[in-house]
């Protein structure tokens, strides 16, 4: 579940939605805030403005000493109002507090200031000069906010509640959304369920797919494309071995019948057993041969690399065929030079394969090259002979398993039709290719081995 | 020289126990390796051959009792396995034993296989061979034949070097190709034909009696005409 993605996306719009509901909320609320308690402060400019008008008419002196009630009731009027006035000497005049406050301390001359009242309920305070009749005083009026602050408590609360509901909301809507959007990838799931080797022509229908889901389709798609490829392959190969194995195995219960079929000499006999293990020999080289195959497709085949020169290997290989070759009247000429670091055992073998190739399909009377050079970030070992061209169509095929230009002739030398492959599967494991080339009177395949 | 073969396979115990004894060894066959073992404590048994895939106690087993009994610690021991993966061959080795063999194998080869493993021990190499009237002088490289210098390539003269050094046993042409040329796999059988043939036309065409001899569907061997 911690992975889910429904989860993670849905707790993601949940947190978006909410911090945007809560960011818009402070805005507006201290926009609001704002605007009420600066309309709040004129107020109470005003009322301190209308209080120096009051004191200043003529014979305000005598009302407030003779009816302070009736000035009070005229000065008061708002809830949680308080006005005081002081006199030069600190006579206090007037205090209007019905309430009973902690009597604030004036601010400076038309200063308006924060102020706290019982109980830490906030306030604003103004004090300002003002003359009564003759005499100079000063009036502070101050004003309690009580139900301004709840209500701005009340506010906040809302806003609070806006966040969680929007929140919510926006968790369930994207939850169901996301429900709705993965149905294409449920049904790549679905599909991938299904497939089996029966099934692996079926594809998947990108039209119908969401633009999103295209690299994974076109990778899905391609993906079972090579599965396709690759167990066409392997039954094409199992089915080409049967074949493969089919034909010395007839070989042998066939000739064997055909002898016990009457009497023969001692020499018929030596002859059959000798050409029995013929046909053995072939099928045991084709075993070891397809279990190299196996084993190097599967990466088992431990490489011992070691550096190499070049040259003796295709020395030692050239003298290995020399005998071969000059009964064909080839001769084999190595050239050149090069270091690289690879399984010696495995490099003789490619080198065989490849020069055993050559020496059966060269022209007689011609000469073989075997060459080594060193290229940017590589060595190159090649076998080149003289002989009739490979027609194009072949050439990508030669290193397929049992792959013959000829399929007639399938091979009365004693070839296993793998040899190729082999020398592929060995470039393989040492991260090279193999590869070749057949134009004008030659062929040439050349081995390339990366260095570095 | 009693070698013991421990084979659950029928036919493979039969022909093994079969062509051991013709090649000149007493054999003797155990079909488990419990039987086998009970033949190595009794007889004297100078070299097993052991099948790795046996019913019940298995190859390593057996392989592992003839380790653990200081008697039997250093009998050789040449195993047989189907089953070519490195870990196999690694395992053999690591419990102790001399020599392995992948099937299929060719009976010469196991034979070849046997006799280096009986002959232990730092081999002497002969500084002058003779058979009938050849006569190699490996040190200084040279052959004669009667009265004749046969020269010949550093190639010619390693094959003869060593089919006549294993005088009297046949060479599989996987042996000759592997300890003339390295080459340590099953290659072209034409190409070891060709370089014999060409060996030949040195040594015995010119003359008699024929000394290398070729053993169908086995391999060569030099010897002289009894």
């Amino acid at each position: 579940m911690k992975s889910s993605l429904t989860l993670r996306v849905t707790l993601a719009f949940m947190l978006i939605v909410a911090l945007s509901v809560a960011g818009v909320g402070m805005f507006l609320y201290r926009a609001f805030v704002a605007e009420i308690e600066r309309r709040d402060d004129l107020q109470l400019l005003g009322k301190l403005r209308q209080v120096q008008i009051v004191l200043g008419r003529p014979g305000a002196a005598e009302l407030l000493a003779a009816q302070p009630d009736f000035f009070r009731d005229t000065m008061s009027g708002q809830e949680g109002s308080l006005v005081r006035i002081t006199a030069a000497g600190g006579a206090v005049l007037a205090d209007i507090n019905p309430a009973g406050e902690r009597t604030p301390a004036p601010p400076g001359q038309g200063a308006i200031a924060s102020w706290r009242a019982r109980g830490g309920i906030p306030g604003r305070i103004v004090g300002g000069g003002a003359r009564l009749g003759n005499t100079p005083v000063t009036v502070v009026v101050a004003r309690v906010y009580g139900e301004r602050t709840a209500m701005f408590a009340r506010y906040r609360a809302r806003i609070l509640a806006a966040c969680v509901v929007g929140g919510l909301a926006a968790a369930v809507l994207a939850a169901l959304m996301l429900r709705r959007g993965l149905r294409p990838l449920r049904a790549v799931a679905a599909h991938a369920a299904m497939v089996k080797p029966g099934t692996l022509a079926q594809r998947l229908d990108i039209a119908g797919a969401p633009s999103e889901l295209h690299p994974l389709i076109d990778a899905f798609n391609a993906m079972q494309q090579r599965l396709q490829d690759g167990y066409a392959r392997l039954s094409r190969f199992s089915a080409d071995l049967a074949h493969e194995f089919r034909t010395p195995v007839t070989n042998m219960i066939g000739q064997s019948q055909v002898a016990l079929g009457q009497g023969r000499s001692r020499e018929e006999y030596e002859a059959l057993l000798a050409s029995n293990i013929e046909e053995l020999e072939r099928l045991a080289r084709m075993i070891e041969s397809m279990l190299f195959l196996a084993r190097a497709g599967q990466d088992e085949v431990l490489l011992a690399r070691q550096p190499i020169e070049a040259r003796d290997e295709l020395e030692r290989v050239a003298d290995f065929f020399e005998g071969m070759a000059e009964e064909r009247g080839l001769r084999l000429q190595c050239s050149g030079a090069a270091h690289l670091a690879a399984d010696p055992g495995l490099v003789r073998r490619a080198l065989a394969n490849l020069v055993s190739n050559a020496v059966r399909h060269a022209d007689p009377g011609g000469s073989i090259a075997l060459h080594a050079e060193s290229r940017a970030g590589a060595v190159a070992l090649s076998v080149t002979n003289p002989g009739a061209p490979i027609p194009r169509e072949h050439l990508d095929h030669l290193f397929d398993r049992f792959y013959r230009v000829d399929s007639a002739r399938s091979d009365a030398e004693g070839s296993t039709g793998l040899g190729l492959s082999i020398v592929s599967a060995i470039m393989n494991l040492h991260g090279g290719k193999a590869m070749v080339e057949s134009h004008g009177a030659q062929t040439r395949f050349t081995l390339v081995f990366p260095t570095g | 020289m009693t070698i013991l073969v421990i084979e659950d396979e029928p036919k493979t115990g039969d022909y093994l126990q079969r062509g051991l004894a013709e090649s000149g060894f007493a054999v003797r066959l155990a079909r488990n390796g419990r039987d086998g073992l009970a033949i190595v404590r009794e007889e004297e048994i100078e070299l097993v051959v052991l099948d790795v895939m046996l019913p019940r106690m298995d190859g390593w087993q057996v392989l592992e009792a003839l380790r653990a009994d200081p008697d039997t610690e250093q009998l050789p021991v040449l195993f047989l396995t189907a089953r070519d993966e490195v870990e196999d061959r690694v395992r053999g080795l690591e419990l102790g034993a001399d020599d392995y063999l992948v099937k299929p194998f060719a009976f010469v080869e196991l034979v070849a296989r046997i006799r280096t493993l009986l002959r232990r021990g730092p081999v002497r190499e002969e500084e002058l061979i003779r058979i009938a009237d050849l006569e190699i002088d490996v040190l200084r490289r040279r052959v004669r034949r009667g009265a004749a210098t046969i020269p010949l390539t550093a190639q010619e003269f390693a094959l003869l070097h060593l089919l006549a050094r294993r005088q009297g046993q046949v060479l599989s042409r996987a042996l000759i190709a592997s300890q003339v040329w390295d080459m340590n796999f099953d290659s072209d059988t034409n190409v070891i034909d060709a370089a014999v043939r060409r060996l030949r036309r040195k040594i015995d065409d010119p003359f008699n009696p024929k000394l290398i001899h070729t053993r169908r569907g086995m391999g060569y061997v030099c010897e002289a005409p009894a």
